[in-house]
């Protein structure tokens, strides 16, 4: 668990004081559990985690994102395949996390991202703009050899924007 | 232990009201397009059997546990080559 130090205490220059308090995991930190770079790397703020059960995160939709200049032209609409690959990106950080737990560096946790495997039942309720803050939400279900099902959901001003279940693997673990 | 023919109909009856089950699940949650009546309960669930992949397999593995109470781990893969397995495997574990 992450705690963070009262503001006087902090060395000089820290960031820590400003941590926001509903950050579990900060952007840099998803970063070095993610394989994902820019432009790929979708999640801006995990605010819940419990590792390979669930998390919750956040990513914000931004007009200067690159993606939005050509989805659409006059028309900005975030694609509905980036809002369910921040499904699946979240789905690697409740992963991430259970390897952490089991004692995996972050480059050996980064290493075990697999690939989406099924996009099942995916349902696009609402769309999301420049300006939404996407609340992303993915929960563990069955596992069967590397394969792992995830059902996810994604919601815009509390109500459901994305609902989705997909398949997730594993890559298998070289120090195995 | 001996059974009675009554306890032993009755589970044959039970039976075959779980293979029905398990084929029309097998079926509605994998879009398969063929006749839950045209399973044969010892068909091979891969290969030449109902040609399912290993995507599948995750599928069915989700559709037991929600439909059926009943977890298929990474221990329990055997059953899932033939529906008869699966229903050996359902009707242990339930």
């Amino acid at each position: 668990m992450t705690t963070t130090l009262p503001a006087t205490e902090q060395p000089a220059g820290s960031t820590e004081a400003w941590r926001a308090k509903d950050a579990v995991r900060t952007a840099d930190e998803i970063a070095r559990m993610l394989p994902h770079r820019y432009p790929f790397f979708l999640l801006d703020r995990i605010t819940a985690l419990e590792p390979g059960v669930s998390a919750t995160a956040i990513k914000n939709i931004s007009a200067s994102d690159g993606i939005l200049a050509g989805h659409f032209p006059g028309r900005m609409l975030y694609p509905g395949v980036l809002l369910i690959e921040c499904i699946a990106q979240l789905a690697a950080v409740i992963y991430g996390a259970e390897g952490e737990l089991a004692g995996g560096a972050d480059g050996q946790v980064a290493d075990r991202v697999g690939y989406l495997a099924e996009i099942r039942h995916a349902k696009f309720l609402r769309p999301a703009f420049p300006g939404d803050q996407l609340v992303v939400q993915a929960h563990s279900g069955a596992r069967v050899g590397n394969l792992i099902s995830v059902t996810g959901q994604i919601s815009i001003d509390r109500e459901p924007a994305v609902q989705a279940r997909l398949a997730v693997t594993q890559r298998p673990d070289p120090t195995a | 232990m001996t059974m009675t023919i009554e306890t032993v109909r009755t589970r044959a009856k039970t039976r075959q009201e779980l293979c029905r089950s398990v084929k029309k699940l097998l079926v509605s949650r994998l879009d398969l397009e063929c006749d839950p009546a045209m399973i044969g309960d010892d068909q091979p669930l891969f290969g030449r059997g109902l040609e399912l992949d290993s995507i599948d397999t995750l599928e069915l593995a989700v559709a037991v546990q929600e439909d059926l109470g009943v977890t298929i781990t990474d221990d329990d893969t055997e059953c899932l080559l033939s529906l008869n397995r699966l229903v050996d495997h359902i009707e242990a574990n339930r």
